[in-house]
Order: structure tokens, then C-alpha cells, then sequence
């Protein structure tokens, strides 16, 4: 009988361990939570400011890394203001001291990497941290180039670091004199030449983000996989290959919506929220989901907020032109589109020795290749032709360099050019290996595409797909001969797009082309310290027309992005430049809740 | 002549294994035709290798050719309409019939010059050495079968052999040949242990004959029937294998194959474009109908033990 007693007893302890597993997870409205569902395309290697340089890692860092400065969420064109600065810093008349005043009472989140493990208050030391780690050479950071020869001392830095055995050897605390702390509350950074872009382009950039040293120490290499920041969410859990959570940071300082934007905007309802706490939200998760469709169907279901437009359900899409179609009405679907300052190619390493001492080679792949073409099968012919690779929205982009002819498909003229190419050659070309990032359909056929443009030029193709960090590895170390690449600008200045042809920046950095050029090098060093105006205007155009000339690459299009919202995700103004958004926006639970009714209701 | 030696030289002609196996198999009509049906697949992708080699520019060699507009549903220019460059769907339809026989094909004799081997030795040595087949078989078979041909493909490709590099259908059929042989080994196991110690067995033993000559040539070509039929059912499961790793992205990239072509119709299905979906699936369809029901007839007719009543 007591044997009984005990079997009985553990099964019914079972049967309730069982039952309490299989529990479905609380659906939002069940929860009450307010959450963000996003989607990831692919999966990302890091969330160390150190090593992200792509956008998909920025989309995720931006959400608990911060920085001193960050574009206004809704004044166009677009400004700068401090984030964890308490103003814009003070500029020297030779403008080469910047002082950057840093808010007080900013914490980071609770971590076990701190005493206690309560997140303690920033310091200027941090940021100082930082950059120092992006120097130290054995972290083998992409965004070096960013600060190569312009910060008092940092390159002495580095050069002491190559002396290191590890990365762990390095003496953080040997004082850099470009970069002063005199207390916890005062950056001061000295620069070797002016640098007028610095604000944006590096003080409102992740790569600037303060690090906790704690938590370097603490975590190690593992660092990559536990950012800790002062942002208004933080990492909860990160599956690698599925979903990425994050949840709102209870030492955030909180931050007011803002209460002016630019005309428009109120009438948008993007100021109904005007001078509220934020974020608004309690979770932002992002799923990785590499396939489109099953991404689309995702967003059609109601399970992520937004999505871009992809090129097989274009017609389910629109109607005509761009209105929207009865379904995507009845849906409240909304529609936004919006000039993406992006330019994507097919990028030649110029190291290579095949590609790079065969200019007519590579004239050929850039006559052979139909953009029109390319841009009507896989874009459904919403993108623009790169004739130059500065992309529209800048303010030094030239519209007459449509007329220059960079662009122009001539497979005749590709095919003679090729003929010129073997005899520089001495016989017939090797097969070409094009490295193409993403396995999925759309990658594959973007592949096809290019080898078949190829191939009709008399060129013999091998494209090589790959996943992501497998290609970025390839192309950092310039083991990629061609590859498809593209980029998305940072900062309304050119430079961005200008920086990826500049000598010093070879991969790793991002100059991936390898691209030399000692006059194209120093008119960059010049243009670098030059205000906006004409004249550095004139600099820069010059400047792209010698790569265009030099062809280190074949420029395709430049993106104009269509994304669909649903009507329950409020605040959402398209923003080039900004990453850390997840802050602004607000979910009208009710109308989320109606969505599952409504889509019978369509069916 | 005795009366004796007459009903000896009267007696009917006996028939070997084969032939009464062939006999039984000619009667089923539904078998022949699908005979017929297989082997016009074979022929197809015999004739693509050919008319490759020769250069010869028939229609499904000029599978990359530009027929029309992009997406154009069937008519009668084009009767499985085109994919998104233009091309010809039947054109690359017919062309995955090479991808998929060779990759069946190989797969079939990697894994028959594993199997049959292995379960040979381990049946006629049994003990230590049959203990370790077992095991390694076992281990292999415990593994999702999928997953296993998976990670055979990813660690296959980019990696070269003899400097011949491992890609495409290359990494394929090595993938699926390495990773099948199991079922066969077994069979080919179970059979030796049930025939090595029969008479013609102990004959050959007595007569001083090697162990080699004993499991190659008496042994194996006694159980031949059974890798004959396991082949024929086998095969259309390598085909099925093939057009998963394309679909996967681990197959052809740069030509049509079935799978690749189902991965492309997938996404486009969203556009109403179903025409790739459809001409590659009949494919298959008529291949794994064909082979399947061929298949079973050569079971019944080569070894009637097993029929299925």
C-alpha cells in the first residue's frame, strides 16, 4: 500500500510537471505586453561593437548600445543631436579639439559583470575604452579605418598593440593624448587634421558606443554574444540561426518622444505621442527567417510589423502603379516608400591577379552586365540605376553623371573589350569566381543572372554562394576575386561611399576592392578636412568619376525602399540613417488584437 | 544408347535463376510499360551526355537560351510556359533528367560497392568482424537519415578529390552513396548468412577454394537478385534525395535540376506562376511511379519467396 502511495504520488507530480510544460507561450494580448515583431533575413555573426559593421547587427545594437549623438527621429533633412551628450560638443577654432560634455546619471543595465551586479553610472572613460579596443590590432576590427590617422596617439596605440601577444595583453590604461577624460563627465578628443564629419560619422556611429571594461573582462570572448549598454532595451535571449530578444532596460533613463518634426508630420500622427516617456514597448524580438516568403506570410498573418515588398508577391501587392491593392487596403496595410541612400555592385578585388591588372576586363564586366534588366527581375523595376556609386539622396550626388555612360550595357562593346582583355591576359581568361552572399532562391537567381550576363559576354563564371558570415569573411580577407556587395550610407555626407575606394581602408577594412590610387587617396585626405561647400563638393565628384574610370567595380542600382506597416505600428517614419528606432515606436494593442478577425473577414 | 541414358538426354532444359525470374517478369504488362517509361529516362539522359560531348545543339542542351518574356504561363511556343529568365521550363525539365539519372545512378553504385562488401563479409566471417559492420551500420542508421546526407553535402562541397573539386552533383551523389549503404548491407548480411552454409558453399569450401573466391564468386552472385531489387526501389529514393539537397541549396546551382527547380516555383507559386512547380513535379511523378511499380514486379518475379499477396 505505501508502494502505491509513492507511485501514485510521483506520477501525479509528473502528470502536473508534464502539464505546466505544456503550456502554450502567453500570445501578446494575453501577456498585456506591448512587442515589436520584426524579422532578421540572415543571421549575425556579433553584437560587440567592436566587430559589427553591417546593417542587420546595427538594426539589433541600436536598441541597447547608444551613442553621444544620433539623427533626429523626424526633422528632415537630417540633423544631429546628443544622445548621451548633454549638448553638441564645443569646437576649437582650429577645429581640432572637440569637448563633448556626457549626460549625467546614466546607468548601464544590470549585469553580473558589475558589482552586485547592478549596472553602474557611465563614465567618459568608456568611450575612451571603446575606441581603444577598435585600435588594439588584435581585435582585428573592420571599423579601424574610421579612425586611422586622425585621433592624437590612437595610431601609436595600435602600433603598441601590434607588440602584444594577445588582445588580452593589451595595457588599456596607457593614456592616448587625442583622448582625454579630465573628469567622468568630459570627453576630450584631438584630432590630427579637421575631421568636420566626425560628429556623424563617427560620435553618432556604434562603433563609438561606450563598453563597460567589466564586462570585457567578465565575459571574454563571449562578448560578442553579451552586449551590455545603457540603451533603452537589452538582451534577454539570443538563439543564433532563430530569434533574438530583447526587453526593456529598467535603468533606462527614459527619453521624450520628440515634439517637433518637419511639415506633415503632426497631420501623420507621428506627434501624437509628443513629449511622452520612451520606449513604449516592452519587447522587441526579431526572428531570423531567411526565405521571403515565409517571411511574407509571417507579416500577412500578422506576425511581424512590417515588411519590405518582395519581388514574387509584388502583384498581390499593388494594384496598379503603386496603390495599394482592395486586400492590402481592407488589411490596413500602409505603404511607405522612401529613397534608401544605398548602392549595391559587383565589386573586383583588385589584388587580384587576373582582375586587377586588366583594366579592359573589367570594363567588359561592367559593359556586359543589363541593370535595366536586373533591376525588372528582381526589383520589379522599383530600383534606380547606379551610373556612379554616391546614391541620390546625398548632397553631393551629380544627376548628370547618368549622361557620363558608366553605366551602359553594350555587350558588343563588352565582348570586344574582353578580346583586349586576353591579350593583356596572353590567352583565354580562367573562370571568374563570383562570391554571392545567401544560398536562398533569390540569391541564387540573382547568381544565374550575373554568370548568364557573363557568359554572353565570353566570360566563364563560377558564382559561389555563400551564407553570410562565411561571405564577409571571404571578402575581409580578400579572398573573394568578384564578389556582390552593396552599402547603405551612415551619414548624409558621401564620405561613406568615398571612404570604400581610400588606399589605407583594404580590407579588412572597408575598402574590400583593395582599390590603390595615390591621387584619389590624397584628394580624400583633403576633402576629409574641408567644410561643406562647393568646393569639396567639386573634390568628391571628381573623385567618383576616377573610380568610375579605374573601374574597381560594376555599379548596379541604388535601392528605393517600399515597406508595408501594419496599422497597429505607430510611429514609423522611414529613416536612413538612424538604427536605434525601436525606441520611438508604440503598438495600438487593440487594433492587433482586431487583425485576426479582420483577415478572416478578407479571406 | 541404354534406355537409362535416353531419359537423360530427353529431359527439358533446365532454367537458371535469371531466366525464370525474366519470364515471370515479361508476363506483367504494367511492369514492361514501366520498363518502357524508365528506360526512355535513361535514354534521355544517355542521349543529353552524348549530344554535351558532341556539342550537338538540341533543344534541352540549349536549356539557357532566352525562348521568351519572363514568366510567360504555357501556350503552344512554349508548352510549360517560361521561368523568370525567359527560359523554357520544358527545356530544363528534360535536362533534369540527366542531373537526377546520374546522380541516382552513382549513388546507387557507391553505396551497392559499400553494401555489398561489407554485408558480404560480415555475413560469411560473422564474430568480431561482423560485430564491428553491425555496429558501424547501426551507429550510421541511428542518425535521421536526412540530417545525415546533410551534413555529407555541406562537409562534400568546396572540398577537392584527386583535384577534382567536389561541387555540384559531384558532393551530391557522393552524399547519398556514402550515407545509403546500409540497407543493403543488411539484406546482403541477412542472405550470406542464410546461404554460407549450404552445399554449393561447402562444396567450394571442400574443394580447397579461397575465402575470397567463396564470398565473390559463389556467394554474392547467389544473392545478386536481392541488390537488383533493392537498386530498382532504392534508385527513386535517390532521385527523391537529390531533388531535396537542390531544393536545400545544397545541390546544382548553376544547372536545372528538379530540386532546384521546385526551390524556384516555391516562392514564384505566390505570382501564379505554377507551370515550373507542376513540369518538374510530373517528372518525378513518372519516374517514381515507373520504378516503384518496376520495382515490385522484379521482387515478385526474381525472388517469389517474397510477394506481397
Amino acid at each position: 500500500m505505501r508502494d502505491f502511495k509513492i507511485i501514485a504520488g510521483v506520477t501525479v507530480l509528473a502528470a502536473v510537471l508534464v502539464l505546466a510544460g505544456c503550456k502554450g507561450k502567453e500570445s501578446d494580448e494575453e501577456s498585456g505586453e506591448m512587442v515589436l515583431h520584426h524579422v532578421l533575413p540572415t543571421k549575425i555573426k556579433s553584437l560587440d561593437p567592436v566587430s559589427m559593421r553591417d546593417v542587420y547587427s546595427a538594426s539589433v545594437s541600436g536598441q541597447f548600445f547608444e551613442t553621444l549623438y544620433e539623427y533626429h527621429f523626424l526633422k528632415r533633412p537630417y540633423v544631429l543631436k546628443p544622445l548621451l551628450a548633454e549638448d553638441m560638443p564645443e569646437v576649437s577654432e582650429d577645429r581640432l579639439t572637440y569637448t563633448v560634455r556626457i549626460k549625467k546619471g546614466v546607468l548601464y543595465q544590470d549585469d553580473v559583470c558589475f558589482e552586485g551586479g547592478r549596472g553602474r553610472e557611465l563614465k567618459a572613460g568608456d568611450f575612451v575604452y571603446g575606441v581603444k579596443r577598435v585600435a588594439n590590432i588584435k581585435n582585428i576590427s573592420e571599423n579601424w579605418s574610421l579612425f586611422d590617422n586622425r585621433i592624437v596617439g590612437l595610431d601609436e596605440f595600435r602600433e603598441y598593440t601590434k607588440t602584444c601577444e594577445k588582445a588580452e595583453d593589451v595595457d588599456y590604461s596607457r593614456p592616448i593624448k587625442g583622448l582625454q577624460t579630465p573628469d567622468d563627465y568630459t570627453l576630450v578628443i584631438r584630432l590630427k587634421k579637421p575631421w568636420p564629419q566626425m560628429v556623424g560619422t563617427a560620435l553618432a556611429d556604434r562603433v563609438t558606443a561606450p563598453v563597460a571594461r567589466e564586462a570585457v573582462d567578465y565575459y571574454g570572448k563571449d562578448i560578442i554574444s553579451h552586449p551590455v549598454g545603457t540603451g533603452p532595451y537589452m538582451l534577454k535571449e539570443w538563439r543564433r540561426g532563430s530569434f533574438i530578444e530583447l526587453v526593456r532596460n529598467p535603468n533606462f533613463r527614459g527619453e521624450a518622444y520628440p515634439n517637433e518634426g518637419e511639415p506633415g508630420d503632426s497631420e501623420a500622427g507621428l506627434l501624437d505621442d509628443a513629449g511622452k516617456t520612451m520606449p513604449f514597448t516592452d519587447k522587441v524580438i526579431w526572428t531570423i527567417v531567411e526565405e521571403t516568403q515565409p517571411a511574407w506570410l509571417m507579416f500577412m498573418q500578422g506576425k511581424i510589423d512590417t515588411s519590405p515588398i518582395y519581388k514574387d508577391n509584388y502583384n498581390e501587392v499593388f494594384s496598379q502603379g503603386t496603390e495599394l491593392s482592395e486586400k492590402m487596403k481592407q488589411l490596413g496595410i500602409k505603404l511607405e516608400i522612401f529613397d534608401d541612400p544605398s548602392t549595391f555592385w559587383v565589386g573586383f578585388n583588385m589584388d587580384d591577379p587576373v582582375l586587377g591588372k586588366n583594366k579592359p576586363l573589367r570594363l567588359a564586366i561592367n559593359r556586359a552586365i543589363d541593370r535595366e534588366k536586373f533591376i525588372e527581375l528582381f526589383f520589379n523595376g522599383r530600383h534606380k540605376v547606379a551610373h556612379g556609386f554616391v546614391a541620390p539622396l546625398m548632397d553631393s550626388y551629380d544627376p548628370s553623371i547618368n549622361d557620363r555612360g558608366y553605366a551602359r550595357y553594350d555587350p558588343d562593346e563588352g565582348r570586344r573589350l574582353v578580346k583586349e582583355a586576353e591579350q593583356i591576359y596572353g590567352g583565354k581568361l580562367p573562370e571568374l569566381k563570383l562570391a554571392v552572399p545567401g544560398t536562398d532562391t533569390f540569391g541564387r537567381q540573382m547568381g544565374q543572372f550575373l554568370k548568364r550576363q557573363l557568359n554572353d559576354a565570353g566570360l566563364d563564371v563560377d558564382v559561389q554562394y555563400m551564407d553570410w558570415p562565411t561571405y564577409q569573411e571571404k571578402i575581409s580577407t580578400s579572398s573573394a576575386q568578384m564578389f556582390f556587395s552593396g552599402v547603405s550610407a551612415s551619414i548624409s555626407d558621401a564620405e561613406d561611399f568615398l571612404g570604400l575606394f581610400y588606399g589605407p581602408n583594404k580590407a579588412p577594412g572597408s575598402n574590400k576592392f583593395n582599390y590603390s590610387n595615390p591621387e584619389y587617396d590624397s584628394l580624400y585626405d583633403e576633402a576629409t578636412i574641408m567644410n561643406d561647400g562647393d568646393e569639396r563638393r567639386a573634390i568628391y565628384r571628381k573623385m567618383e568619376i576616377m573610380v568610375l574610370k579605374d573601374c574597381p567595380a560594376a555599379f548596379l542600382n541604388h535601392r528605393v525602399a517600399f515597406a508595408l506597416r501594419h496599422e497597429w505600428y505607430k510611429n514609423y517614419k522611414p529613416h536612413a540613417f538612424a538604427y536605434g528606432v525601436s525606441k520611438y515606436r508604440r503598438i495600438d494593442m487593440k487594433k492587433r488584437a482586431e487583425y485576426k478577425e479582420l483577415l478572416k473577414k478578407v479571406k | 544408347m541404354t534406355e537409362h541414358q535416353q531419359t537423360i538426354k530427353k529431359a527439358p532444359k533446365g532454367r537458371s535463376l535469371w531466366q525464370d525470374g525474366l519470364r515471370r517478369l515479361v508476363r506483367r504488362k504494367l511492369a514492361m510499360v514501366c520498363l518502357v517509361v524508365v528506360v526512355l529516362y535513361f535514354l534521355l539522359a544517355g542521349f543529353l551526355y552524348v549530344a554535351e560531348f558532341f556539342d550537338w545543339q538540341v533543344g534541352p542542351i540549349r536549356w539557357a537560351e532566352e525562348v521568351g518574356e519572363s514568366y510567360q504561363p504555357p501556350s503552344s511556343n512554349s508548352i510549360f510556359g517560361t521561368d523568370i529568365f525567359g527560359q523554357s521550363v520544358l527545356r530544363k525539365t528534360l535536362y533534369g533528367t540527366k542531373i537526377s539519372i546520374t546522380v541516382a545512378l552513382c549513388a546507387s553504385f557507391i553505396s551497392i560497392a559499400i553494401g555489398v562488401p561489407l554485408g558480404a563479409i560480415a555475413g560469411y566471417f560473422r564474430g568480431f568482424v561482423d560485430e564491428i559492420i553491425v555496429w558501424i551500420y547501426s551507429t550510421l542508421s541511428s542518425i535521421p537519415y536526412i540530417l545525415l546526407i546533410l551534413a555529407f553535402a555541406v562537409v562534400l562541397r568546396d572540398k577537392t578529390l584527386f583535384g577534382h573539386k567536389l561541387a555540384g552533383i559531384t558532393s551530391v551523389y557522393l552524399a547519398i552513396g556514402l550515407t545509403s549503404w546500409v540497407g543493403i548491407c543488411r539484406l546482403v548480411r541477412g542472405e550470406i548468412i542464410k546461404h554460407k552454409e549450404r552445399e554449393y558453399v561447402l562444396a567450394a569450401r571442400s574443394y580447397g577454394c579461397s575465402t575470397r573466391r567463396i564470398i565473390f564468386q559463389h556467394l554474392i552472385p547467389n544473392v545478386f537478385h536481392i541488390v537488383i531489387i533493392d537498386f530498382s526501389l532504392r534508385f527513386v529514393a535517390f532521385i527523391h534525395a537529390e531533388v531535396i539537397l537542390s531544393f536545400l541549396g545544397l545541390g546544382e546551382a548553376d544547372r536545372p535540376s528538379w530540386g532546384a527547380m521546385i526551390n524556384d516555383a516555391r516562392i514564384e507559386l505566390s505570382r501564379g506562376v505554377w507551370w515550373q512547380m507542376v513540369a518538374a513535379t510530373l517528372a518525378i511523378f513518372f519516374i517514381s511511379l515507373a520504378l516503384n511499380i518496376f520495382g515490385d514486379a522484379l521482387r515478385d518475379s526474381l525472388d517469389p519467396k517474397l510477394r506481397v499477396q
